[in-house]
């Protein structure tokens, strides 16, 4: 019979989530009854009538409860959220990797390097602007290239490090077209464009750290490369043909892009028997929640124009729609993380 | 790495123990200095498990009770191996530097 002793410190375990307790609580328990009991049967039943857990065993399980509440270090809940970041950053990370191909190519081709190709229109000259060489904005776009791949092969502090020298020169760009009035209109949108999409993916690649789990290497690789041929290429079709007034501006594309990767991960999310969506639920859930300031804040770039407001306005729609597709991946995550991590069978051996 | 994970980590090292076993080692290896409460216990117990450097080993009933048991995985053992030439290394340097402070450094 376990008596008393058993039922007061299971009490106090009450303190703990749920889902903590259904894994651990029996395990607890008896660890706990073996700290008390002899094996002697008359001095186990005398302890186990008047014992009871003392404050510190209470304050080390309650501890434990509100580290557990409040999805603190190791928790399930923070290594979803963590996932989430990670996965969120490397998006942002390569989609700034693809600009500078972007950029590297066009530069190519406009210096004649691709010589089976014929010359590109005047319109697509390397970008030059703010007050630095074209040199410089070369090595920033081979620093986000860089900066991707050092990311995806798990030299993270060093991709850290390239980031932040290749966000420099954009810092100076936006600083430069403020104070020498270069801006048409207000300057929220290049600096929404540095802060969310350059300044905050450097800050958070914070989160990878020795021991996070590696990104798959093989999938992010082939992803720069299918982002570059399914749309740089595209885009830069358009534009050389002269048709550039169908291509949305920078910040439109990166609403299409996270609301067409929210399209896709939709049904995953949807799916109640899909097994671990939760984080790239998450992840996409970040990823429009950046995407959508970005663009309502560069929507002040068209105060000028009503259509371009309407288009922007259309867009940020459409990313509101998808993501909406998404979160119920994202709550069941939660629902999931708060259930607490896959309970581990013993295995033999 | 904590110093609680640290000695829990060691505890095991030569093989699974369960639950009480590991608070029983963690104060042996200890000399008595470390004296881990069930709940502090189970707090890095989740923790090594999530981290993947612990896992279960098997359950055992007695008096009615079932202990799960816990051993080292790969990863654990490897971290732990870190860990200790880390410990080993700073315990080379601090030797050093009071050998060289010698007996006046205490004043």
């Amino acid at each position: 019979m376990s008596g008393d002793l058993e039922r007061r410190y299971r009490r106090v375990l009450r303190l703990l989530p749920g889902w903590y307790r259904e894994q651990w609580e029996q395990d607890m328990v008896a660890a706990f009854l073996d700290s008390w009991l002899t094996g002697d049967p008359e001095a186990d039943q005398f302890i186990r009538k008047v014992a009871g857990p003392g404050w510190a065993e209470v304050a080390s399980v309650a501890g434990l409860a509100v580290r557990l509440h409040l999805g603190g270090a190791g928790t399930a809940r923070r290594f979803a959220w963590g996932q989430a970041i990670r996965r969120a950053v490397l998006a942002v990370t390569l989609v700034n990797a693809v600009r500078g191909l972007d950029g590297l190519v066009v530069t190519a081709w406009s210096r004649r390097l691709l010589g089976w190709l014929p010359a590109p229109p005047a319109s697509m000259a390397p970008r030059s602007p703010g007050p630095f060489p074209p040199e410089v904005w070369y090595l920033v776009d081979y620093a986000w290239i860089v900066a991707f791949l050092l990311l995806v092969l798990r030299y993270y502090r060093t991709a850290q490090a390239v980031a932040a020298l290749a966000i420099v020169p954009d810092l100076a760009r936006v600083l430069y077209g403020q104070f020498t009035g270069k801006f048409l209109g207000p300057p929220t949108g290049p600096w929404a464009l540095w802060v969310l999409l350059l300044l905050v993916p450097v800050l958070a690649m914070t989160a990878f750290r020795r021991d996070s789990p590696a990104a798959p290497r093989w999938p992010w690789l082939l992803a720069l490369l299918a982002n570059y041929l399914l749309v740089a290429v595209p885009l830069l079709a358009l534009q050389a043909t002269g048709n550039s007034a169908w291509l949305p501006d920078f910040s439109g594309l990166y609403c299409m892009l996270v609301a067409l990767a929210c399209l896709s991960h939709a049904p995953r999310a949807l799916s109640r028997h899909s097994a671990g969506s939760g984080a790239w639920s998450l992840a996409l859930i970040l990823l429009a929640a950046d995407a959508g300031a970005y663009r309502i804040f560069s929507i002040a770039d068209y105060l000028h124009d009503p259509h371009l407001i309407a288009v922007s306005l259309t867009e940020l729609l459409i990313l509101a729609v998808a993501v909406m597709l998404v979160v119920p991946g994202a709550v069941r995550a939660q629902a999931a993380t708060s259930a607490g991590p896959r309970q581990q069978q013993p295995q033999p051996g | 790495m904590t110093g609680q994970a640290f000695y829990v980590l060691t505890a095991l090292a030569d093989g699974p123990r369960h639950g009480y076993g590991i608070v029983g080692e963690v104060a042996e290896l200890s000399q008595g200095q470390v004296k881990l409460k069930i709940g502090s216990l189970y707090g890095v117990l989740e923790r090594l498990a999530a981290g993947g450097l612990i896992e279960p080993d098997r359950e055992e009933a007695r008096d009615g009770r079932l202990r799960r048991y816990y051993r080292l995985t790969t990863d654990g053992r490897r971290a732990l191996a870190g860990e200790a030439e880390l410990r080993a290394a700073t315990a080379r340097v601090v030797r050093a530097r009071l050998r060289l402070a010698g007996p006046q450094g205490a004043g």
